[in-house]
């Protein structure tokens, strides 16, 4: 489904990622960790295309499509979903009529007509259950005036909307408490199938508890140094980076 | 108002005469009034200038007759006669010095009563001082040091005559002559004024001060300064001025003109507190300041004021923000009273990419005063993501006074990211209350307040200054709410 | 220095000195009596006549005024093409001004007990409020030439006590080349009376000339006014409008402005609050497109203690337009407890596009609460990309930031149909079918 080869960008001026590699399977979910600054959260940003990030390097393959030759828009209706690390707030635009332009973007990318208010409707409906979202949140400002937690949780509903063949999850469990990385969890693992991936970014392993990954991989200074199972996530998180990097230079 | 206090206070302090206002009794040397041609070129004569300052200085006084004295400022007075002013007075000197022990005591003392005797500073501050007085410059302390460095901080005279390529090469170029009306009249009969220059990578090592002062009657006062900071080098520039009490208006029109060369840095601070006229603004000096800097590539000019003399102010310290990646700051406290009116504030002209700007501006009004800021932000098509942040506060002490806000903003590129903030309110008598219920008094309180509100300004002033504006500030405004 | 305080609002005189030397105001009346047939007794001359160097006329290109519109031949055009309801499903009152020329067909004035409504020409002997020292017409030389030409427009008296059941909408049309439609309404409420009006001015795409408008309004104690004033006009017409409010005791105004197209717009709004605990509200959406340019000019007079004035005004300006907006807001020395708010948001939404703002204060009182701010920027890029990550097209994203920008402008119209035909419209001009599509409908 995606598949990176020796992927290398910056930011204003600054090389990132440096040579990354990463391929993911239908239905895998895989993990992404590392210590701040390794550029995990700069990996999210190149894959949703994020415009001040600059690709020096290397390529993507998205469902046999070149992921990097396409905009965010277009990376977007092709079935890539970034849940944000910082969800944006959008004042004066309504969750509901944000979602429902979205929908309808994608729909027209796969030849079909707007959404019926009513189908739209019991749709909003059925996926805000699966994270808890309640009505009020639904037709607020996009975000604004919304805690850490019903950010968090108002993109897993964005997602469970937008049923993407991969979901990024960029430290989804930041400012979260136990409650809500449960229900966040509880979305995530409904949405997970044989056909949809996920590549969760993570920086601690608690994350992981929730959302079981069938890989972990380590991200050190702009690479992947070590993959493994998830069983690597608590190793390193017993040993802590420091070992990765030790046992790197060693 | 609710506190009697704060009357008895306001009357105290109004009645507090001028601290400054005494008169340094020299044998002067003074022109008689009245501008030509013939007074210019005796000015030029008179200070042994080469060929082409004095064909500039006319070329100046040509522009000058075409030009008319500006209407739109927020200000009220009675223009001056040009004519019956006179535009040339040294302190007679009987012969050059050699050391600091000649300079001539009546002006010692002078200095004493400032506060800023040389010694003083020399010992303890390590402040360099050229100190101006009606426009000659007298004395100049710390220059073997600076020499060794390479820095040249001498007066404008002395460096048309040692250092002839620079002063030439950089003259004008920011202020040109035609700017306006005053910056045209200072070229033709600018006196002296300091010149300062910074070699390549030095950073000046101390702080440059100047202090002006003006002091006979009847005269103008036109200084000239120049600041060249030559690429990546520093330099922090003090001014301060103080003149003694007259009961006629002294018109004083500098020039400053500051060049940042790429990477440099120049952060030129400016305590005012110019006789600003008694209670009905009578007498008081009439302040019309051109000052302007240019940025080159990555450099920083950084403008700080705190104005609390002058009966009229007419001053905008403004940045043409040329090179890419510039920065731009002023930072202004004015303070008005009684009928003190001030038209202040800054132009941030925005030509290079990704230029920033800052303007903050504390406006203190009291009295029967009026205090106006106007600034001007000027995005450029070429200025690719431009940023400028403006905050302009007003804080009103009495019913009688005055607050005013003129901002200009004009962007012709849609990468800019600008944004103007504004506020005008009354000293908050809750506040003052607050303190009372403390035990602090109304006038402690008053001065706490303001030097509260002013404070992100005075934080930019180098230590030394920032306890003078401190000063200053409570004398011209403590308790002088109504 | 004995007279060092500056007097309030005595800065237009120094100009005209300026100003007269530019361009012969006089000349350019006798042109103008020559060519509308008229012998007006209306003087211009104490007035600059508006040029770069005139404050109030800085930003403002009126150079092609003269070329343009005074060399023009001035022709009569019969009244045609008119749509005969410019906003869909709006139950008013309705009077029609075709080139400045009252189209009773069209119209359809109220019969309300206390309700005087009518064509200023049908009026009998009522008599015509009169400009006074503070008129626009005192320091405008446009507004000294409605005073001057203007025959035609709305005569509107409502008595105490009476609200109006429907709105009064005023349809002005410009059709055919060489128009001079100069329009003056005149507006008086008695003692808690109440109205709303509509204000939508339309031009024919062959249209050319100039439009004219002034609108006084003399707002009685507890009186309530509100406008929407709606500017759509194709051709290239240039529209100036005044508004001369004044405001009696706990009254309360609203003027909306929505410049929707427009080749030349100028909106100059002066505001006189004379009565305490009156409150005024002045907001605006200026989106010109390709060549156009917008003026917004505010003035807010607080005369009175216990007042409060509010403006926002929100701008966003594509290919190659240019924007202006010039608000003042006065308090003068008796005004305490005045509460003033002005806002000014601009967006520049093109590499071509420029605007030029200028909030000022002047505040003579210190027992106030003022405020301005001004921003001018561009689409946040963070929200585009985040709309952008779920699929949303570019363009699309963007309409639903101006819909999201203006939206609070927009709804703070006093006539719905209005709102909706604005947002219909302006969807139209730039092509946002995300705007007709959904986002209206509050799912």
């Amino acid at each position: 489904m995606l598949k990176i080869n020796e992927l290398k960008a910056s930011v204003e001026e600054a090389a990132i990622l440096k040579g990354l590699n990463l391929t993911i399977n239908p239905g895998e979910v895989h993990a992404i960790m590392g210590p701040n600054g390794s550029g995990k959260s700069t990996l999210a940003s190149v894959l949703a295309g994020r415009e001040e990030y600059e690709v020096e390097g290397g390529s993507v393959d998205f469902n046999g499509a070149d992921l990097l030759d396409m905009d965010a828009t277009e990376r977007a209706r092709a079935g890539l979903f970034l849940a944000f690390q910082y969800p944006v707030e959008i004042p004066g635009v309504s969750n509901i009529n944000f979602m429902r332009a979205a929908v309808n973007g994608k729909r027209e990318h796969e030849g079909l007509e707007p959404i019926k208010g009513k189908a739209f409707l019991d749709m909003v409906k059925k996926k805000a259950q699966l994270v808890e979202l309640d009505g009020r949140l639904r037709n607020r400002s996009v975000n604004e005036g919304f805690s850490g937690g019903e950010k968090k949780r108002n993109e897993i509903f964005q997602m469970a909307m937008l049923e993407p063949e991969l979901a990024i999850l960029d430290e989804t469990d930041s400012g979260l408490d136990i409650d809500a990385l449960r229900i966040v969890s509880d979305g995530v693992n409904a949405m997970r199938s044989p056909e949809r991936s996920f590549l969760v970014i993570t920086h601690y392993q608690r994350l992981l508890e929730y959302i079981v990954p069938d890989f972990v991989h380590v991200l050190v200074d702009g690479r992947i140094v070590r993959s493994g199972g998830k069983e690597l996530a608590l190793e390193l998180e017993e040993k802590g980076y420091d070992w990765i990097k030790e046992d790197i230079v060693a | 108002m609710a506190y009697d206090g704060k009357d008895k206070v306001l009357e105290e302090v109004t009645g507090k005469s001028y601290e400054f206002g005494f008169t340094t009794e020299i044998e002067s040397d003074k022109a008689p009034a009245g501008l030509s041609e013939d007074i210019i070129r005796l000015i030029s004569a008179k200070k042994e200038e080469p060929e082409w300052l004095l064909k500039w200085r006319l070329e100046a006084f040509a522009v000058w007759q075409t030009m008319e004295e500006p209407n739109w400022p927020h200000l009220n007075y009675e223009k001056p006669d040009y004519q019956a002013i006179s535009y040339y007075a040294a302190p007679k000197q009987k012969k050059q010095l050699n050391s600091m022990d000649e300079v001539d005591p009546e002006l010692r003392r002078t200095m004493d009563k400032l506060g800023i005797s040389l010694e003083e500073q020399k010992r303890l501050s390590g402040v360099a001082v050229d100190f101006v007085m009606d426009s000659v410059s007298v004395a100049t302390s710390f220059k073997d040091k600076l020499a060794e460095l390479g820095i040249i901080f001498c007066s404008m005279s002395e460096a048309v005559k040692e250092h002839p390529e620079l002063v030439r090469k950089h003259l004008g170029t920011v202020v040109p002559t035609r700017d306006n009306f005053f910056s045209a009249l200072n070229s033709a009969v600018f006196t002296d004024g300091s010149f300062c220059y910074i070699p390549k990578g030095v950073r000046c090592p101390m702080e440059l001060s100047t202090y002006f002062r003006i002091n006979e009657s009847g005269t103008g006062q036109f200084e000239r300064t120049l600041v060249v900071a030559d690429e990546a080098s520093y330099v922090s520039y003090l001014e301060g001025c103080t003149a003694p009490q007259r009961d006629e208006n002294q018109l004083h029109a500098a020039v400053v003109e500051l060049v940042a060369l790429d990477e440099a840095e120049i952060k030129y601070s400016t305590v005012q507190n110019w006789y600003p006229g008694d209670e009905n603004g009578k007498g008081g000096v009439y302040n019309f300041v051109t000052k302007r800097g240019i940025c080159h590539r990555r450099s920083k000019i950084s403008w700080t004021q705190v104005e609390t003399g002058s009966a009229v102010t007419w001053k905008y310290p403004s940045c043409i923000l040329k090179g890419d990646h510039s920065v731009g700051e002023f930072y202004s406290v004015a303070v008005t009273n009684n009928a003190q009116q001030a038209d202040t504030g800054t132009k941030m002209i925005h030509l290079g990419k990704n230029t920033h700007s800052t303007i903050i501006s504390k406006g203190i009004s009291a009295g029967n005063s009026h205090n106006s800021y106007r600034g001007l932000v000027q995005i450029m098509p070429s200025a690719a993501n431009a940023r400028n942040f403006s905050q302009c506060d007003s804080l009103l002490m009495t019913d009688t006074s005055g607050a005013h806000t003129f901002p200009y903003v004009e962007v012709k590129n849609p990468t800019a990211q600008v944004e103007h903030e504004a506020t005008t309110s009354k000293i908050g008598e809750d506040q003052i209350f607050y303190c009372l219920q403390r035990g602090i008094d109304a006038e402690q309180a008053i001065s706490l307040i303001v030097n509260g509100y002013a404070k992100e300004v005075l934080n930019q002033l180098p230590m030394e200054f920032a306890v003078e504006a401190q000063k200053l500030l409570s004398i011209s405004l403590e308790g002088s709410v109504g | 220095m004995d007279n060092a305080k500056p007097q309030l609002m005595d800065r237009p005189k120094a100009e005209a000195k300026h100003a007269a030397s530019e361009t012969s105001g006089a000349a350019l009346v006798s042109a103008l009596d020559e060519l509308l047939g008229v012998q007006a007794d209306v003087a211009l001359d104490a007035v600059p006549v508006p040029h770069r160097r005139v404050e109030r006329w800085k930003y403002t290109p009126v150079a092609a005024w003269w070329k343009d519109v005074l060399a023009s031949e001035v022709q009569t055009v019969a009244a045609a093409g008119c749509e005969a309801n410019p906003v869909p499903g709006l139950d008013a009152y309705r009077l029609v001004f075709v080139n400045g020329t009252f189209d009773a067909a069209a119209s359809d004035l109220p019969v309300h007990t206390g309700v005087m409504c009518m064509p200023v020409s049908q009026r009998g002997d009522a008599p015509l409020q009169s400009a006074d020292a503070f008129s626009p017409e005192e320091s405008d030389w446009f507004a000294g030439l409605n005073g001057r030409y203007s025959q035609e427009g709305l005569y509107l008296r409502v008595a105490q006590g009476v609200e109006l059941d429907r709105p009064i909408l005023i349809h002005h049309h410009t059709c055919g080349a060489g128009v001079f439609n100069v329009l003056r309404h005149d507006i008086a409420l008695g003692l808690n009376a109440s109205v709303k009006i509509v204000q939508w001015s339309t031009a024919a795409a062959e249209a050319d000339g100039a439009v004219n408008v002034l609108t006084r309004a003399d707002v009685g104690e507890g009186a309530r006014l509100h406008i929407d004033k709606v500017q759509d006009e194709e051709g290239t017409v240039r529209h100036i409008a005044f508004e001369d409010i004044r405001q009696g005791k706990a009254s309360q105004v609203e003027v909306h402005t929505i410049t929707v197209r427009g080749a030349w717009v100028r909106n100059d709004l002066a505001f006189r609050i004379n009565g305490q605990g009156a409150h005024a509200e002045l907001n605006g959406a200026f989106l010109p497109g390709e060549g156009e340019f917008v003026d917004n000019h505010t003035t807010v007079d607080h005369r009175v203690p216990h007042c409060t004035s509010s403006e926002n005004y929100k701008g966003i300006l594509y290919g190659k337009s240019t924007g202006v907006f010039n608000g003042k807001v006065f308090v003068r020395p008796d005004a305490q407890q005045t509460n003033a708010y002005q806002q000014n948001a601009n967006i520049l939404a093109s590499d071509m596009a420029s605007m030029n703002a200028k909030p000022e204060l002047e505040i003579y009182a210190d027992d106030v609460k003022c405020s301005h701010g001004c921003t001018v920027g561009q689409f946040d890029s963070d929200a585009l990309f985040y709309a952008r990550s779920r699929g949303v097209g570019l363009e699309a994203a963007k309409a639903m930031l101006v819909h999201a920008f203006i939206g609070d402008v927009l709804k703070g119209l006093a006539v719905t149909e209005v709102r909706l035909e604005v947002e219909h419209r302006l969807a139209e001009k730039h092509g946002w079918d995300v705007w007709s599509d959904h986002l209206n409908d509050d799912a």
